[in-house]
């Protein structure tokens, strides 16, 4: 059981990498706009062909 | 010519003036049909297919070129998201030049990319949902030159990238205004505080998520770890890391609440924040100690989901408040932003106009206004006569003629020709403006009601800690470690995290299923207002009413009014548009030889298939020579008797039609009075119209004369409100005027109705998006639904409480009760809550669309 001295920490060091990652995500502006991507992603793959 | 025999008939048969008696009375055969681009109730004739059916030229318009483009399934997602939203195409695409210069454009001005594009951010007006962000991005992706186009529905902004060689920013806002959005520079005081907090609030939830996510994992070993048997040095370990978890996530994301509880202790004001701070603290503490002294129960795992889940409740109040208010915030830009100076040269005799922005206006300057432009300053006219429409400053639905040396207000319309203004009066200091500022005062001068929840909190706060003592002075008798382990767990188990999730989750999800129905709510105490009963007050014009002037009486001969409506089509005077529209409704076909001479604040003179046409009331054409004869008069007083306006038509010198106009009144209202009095509510009228017009549309509607008062300013308008409000009852107004918002902010539950002014929103905490006032039915049995959610979360927290008092105090709490007893309130109220059915359809509103998006919250 002595391998729970190395394993807890461990988890918790890759449990604070996504939230670092998270983080991240939150502050480069990815969670401000909740509304359209949503929108955006049902709707777009029907008319893709774009003149340009 | 068989027309212009019909004309010499009609003419003969009317010589003597013998009108035959309504010939049509109210509606013809015709059917009402929402426009199919905005979805505006609009007069067709019946059999028009439904897909064919415009209010307007400008929705039109927008329709043909949606369809040019393939992008038809645009209706259908609308439909989908289910919203009528009106995307008023404005009739100014020549006013776009000036997104050509730089000093215009201000935040706005585009960045140049590595790859010989630019890169820009806009404001955007008019979005409504999802559809218009696809419409918007796909119609962007079909024009050359314009390279990408991103909408963010969240703060109403559009992001393009273009290629300056190919496509000038002004082409690409004409795009966007044909299409019915508006287009303008980002204001440079945009604050981005709202972002920046919604991104600390986020950040800090991820924390507190992380903290109790592996709080609860380490929980969990140590609960099967006391059934199954462990090591106590393992235990040991487990138990000092999970309190520092715990412990981390009191200090770093709980800061909040011990900020709020020091706050609410400094002003003596008792608030949710108090028991919350309290039980953390004591769990912290006590936690940290039994885990350092390796015996009795750690909490951390409690501690850590506790802050979790309050500050998911707080991030969707947040986010809530802020959507509503933005959506007010977008629709206060009702006076424009820039003028258009006229520049006198220096020879004084060539004159030039240059766009500015009103800012910097000075006082003296004269400005021009083009006709239907709204009046972007105080101010005289000084050359020019014209009609304005100052329905958003008095109500008046009569368009008022104006000319030389007349005074003309900030925010209303000018109608029918240009007039130069000499500028008296810019933003604060203008008579729009004075209305704001009367109601940012009446809206301090209210007495904030403390949130129900935060009053119990401070009851609880003092509630518990006797409890506490009372517990400690009890089991002292035993020993005193018993005593200190009991009074703690009391202390602990009854932290108020469901009582505190109660109220704000509760309102919370009422205020986002309003959204949903298109209600938004600026403020959860409005629901608490609207749940009983009270008094509603109502504006008339554009409130119970259309707002916009109709053919209600047509008498003699209905080829006056096809060579009327021939004359008047390029008018854009109401009585015109009034006219023009019952000509198409009634299927004629407008005279293709016509002509309009002369424009007169009372009427017009025409010509139309070699006649001479006068159109006015009476004054119009008894000044051209006109002779009205005595059964005439007769007529026209009875017109008038009945609330209508009596207009007359002339054709060679002879009268042969009288039209009858008045403001009919809204869909939906009858049904929204009669249930409103099933509520309970009692209800009154306060308009600055006419009070003939105003007791008309009171007897319509059923309601007591005595409560329906007329001619009012808006000075005795907020008197009035004032009044009603030594009662006991909740006051409610709504309206859409600006003559309304000081009504509105004084009024308990100010309602802000969409379709007529915007200005109102800022004094209203409840803005209905959809304007239909079926909406009010929703708004009302939500308020009373979303009440009792509260009461009813309160009952059951409270309750909870009680047992774990009771069980604590008796000395049962052990650790594992204390464990199940904590989440389970929680997990209970926030079931509960969204479980609970509020803002249901009404039957009214479920006739009126089909879709069904807003099922889900």
């Amino acid at each position: 059981m002595s391998v729970l001295y190395v394993a807890l920490p461990l988890a918790i060091l890759l449990g604070a990498a996504a939230l670092l990652a998270c983080i991240r995500c939150i502050r480069s502006g990815q969670y401000d706009d909740l509304e359209t991507p949503a929108v955006r992603m049902l709707i777009d793959d029907k008319k893709t062909e774009s003149p340009q | 010519m068989t027309s212009s025999q019909t004309i010499v008939a009609d003419r003969l048969a009317h010589a003597t003036s013998e009108l035959s008696p309504a010939v049509t009375p109210n509606t013809p055969a015709g059917v009402t049909l929402p426009c199919t681009h905005c979805g505006l109730p609009t007069h067709c004739e019946a059999g028009t297919h439904p897909e064919q059916v415009f209010c307007c030229a400008g929705c039109l318009g927008a329709y043909q070129l949606i369809h040019g483009w393939g992008l038809e399934d645009f209706y259908a997602l609308r439909d989908q998201m289910k919203l009528t939203g009106a995307a008023q195409a404005a009739g100014r695409a020549n006013r776009y030049e000036q997104f050509d210069q730089a000093d215009f454009l201000g935040p706005s001005k585009p960045v140049a990319l590595n790859d010989g594009t630019c890169r820009a951010e806009f404001a955007i007006h008019g979005l409504h949902c999802g559809a218009c962000a696809w419409l918007i991005e796909n119609a962007a992706a079909r024009e050359p030159g314009l390279l990408s186009a991103r909408v963010k529905m969240s703060d109403h902004t559009i992001g393009i990238v273009f290629d300056p060689a190919e496509i000038r920013l002004s082409q690409v806002a004409r795009l966007l205004d044909r299409l019915g959005y508006g287009l303008a520079p980002i204001d440079p005081q945009r604050d981005d505080q709202v972002q920046q907090e919604n991104r600390r609030l986020l950040i800090q939830i991820a924390i507190a998520g992380f903290f109790a996510a592996n709080a609860m994992w380490i929980a969990i070993a140590l609960y099967a770890g006391d059934y199954s048997g462990v090591e106590a040095e393992h235990r040991y370990f487990l138990g000092l890391i999970g309190t520092a978890l715990g412990v981390a996530a009191v200090a770093g994301p709980g800061r909040t609440f011990f900020v709020g509880a020091l706050a609410s202790l400094r002003t003596w004001t008792p608030h949710m924040d108090l028991p919350v701070a309290l039980g953390l603290s004591v769990g912290t503490l006590v936690g940290s100690a039994n885990a350092i002294a390796g015996r009795g129960h750690v909490y951390f795992d409690s501690l850590a989901t506790l802050v979790f889940f309050l500050l998911i409740g707080r991030w969707i109040q947040f986010r809530q408040q802020q959507r509503a208010a933005r959506a007010v915030d977008l629709m206060l830009r009702i006076t424009p932003r820039h003028a258009s100076l006229v520049v006198a040269e220096t020879d004084q005799a060539v004159e030039s106009e240059k766009i500015v922005l009103v800012d910097t206006l000075q006082l003296g300057d004269i400005i021009r206004v083009a006709a239907g432009e709204h009046v972007p300053a105080d101010g005289q006219v000084v050359q020019g006569r014209s009609n304005i429409d100052r329905s958003l400053l008095t109500g008046e639905s009569q368009p008022m003629p104006v000319c030389s040396g007349d005074a003309v207000a900030a925010g209303t319309i000018n109608l029918t020709s240009p007039i130069d203004v000499q500028v008296t009066a810019t933003g604060r200091e203008s008579r729009i403006g004075r209305v704001m500022q009367s109601v940012e005062a009446a809206a301090t001068e209210k007495t904030p009601i403390v949130q129900l929840a935060d009053r119990i909190g401070g009851v609880f706060v003092v509630a518990v800690t006797l409890l506490a003592l009372v517990t400690f002075a009890y089991w002292s008798q035993v020993s005193l470690a018993t005593a200190t382990a009991h009074a703690t767990a009391l202390l602990i188990v009854a932290c108020p995290c469901a009582l505190a999730l109660a109220t704000p989750l509760a309102i919370a999800v009422g205020l986002g299923r309003a959204a949903k129905r298109n209600i938004l709510i600026r403020d959860g105490q409005a629901l608490q207002q609207l749940s009983g009963r009270g008094v509603m007050w109502f504006d008339k014009t554009g409130t119970l009413t259309e707002g916009r002037q109709r053919v209600s009486t047509l008498q003699g001969s209905i080829e006056g009014l096809r060579l009327a409506a021939g004359v008047e089509a390029s008018c854009r005077h109401p009585v015109a548009q009034a006219i023009v529209l019952d000509a198409r409704r009634r299927g004629l076909t407008l005279p293709i030889s016509a002509r309009l001479d002369r424009v007169a604040n009372s009427g017009v003179v025409g010509e139309a298939e070699q006649q001479t046409i006068f159109v006015g009331n009476r004054q119009h054409l008894e000044q051209h020579g006109i002779v009205i004869e005595a059964e005439l008069h007769r007529r026209l007083e009875q017109l008038a008797a009945n609330g209508e306006s009596p207009i007359l038509i002339a054709v060679g010198g002879v009268v042969i039609t009288l039209l009858g106009l008045s403001d009919p009144l809204r869909c939906g209202a009858l049904e929204m009075v009669a249930e409103l009095g099933r509520r309970g509510w009692s209800m009154g009228i306060l308009s600055g119209d006419h009070p003939q017009i105003v007791s008309g549309v009171a007897q319509q509607l059923g309601l007591a004369p005595e409560r329906c008062f007329g001619g009012l300013s808006p000075e005795e308008k907020l008197a009035a409100i004032r009044e009603s409000r030594h009662v006991r009852q909740t006051v409610a107004m709504v309206g859409d005027g600006a003559n309304d918002a000081a009504a509105l902010a004084a009024a308990d539950v100010g309602i802000a109705l969409r379709g007529g002014a915007e200005v109102s929103l800022q004094a209203a905490p409840v803005f209905i998006a959809s304007g239909q006032l079926s909406s009010l039915v929703t708004l009302l049995r939500g308020a009373k639904a979303t009440t009792r959610l509260v009461l009813l979360n309160f009952a059951l927290s409270l309750g909870y409480n009680l047992v774990a008092v009771g069980l604590a105090m008796a000395g049962w709490i052990s650790p594992l009760i204390a464990a199940l007893l904590m989440p389970l309130s929680s997990v209970s109220v926030l079931a509960l809550t969204l479980a609970w059915r509020s803002f249901e359809e009404t039957a009214a509103s479920q006739s009126q669309a089909s879709g069904a998006l807003g099922e889900r919250v």
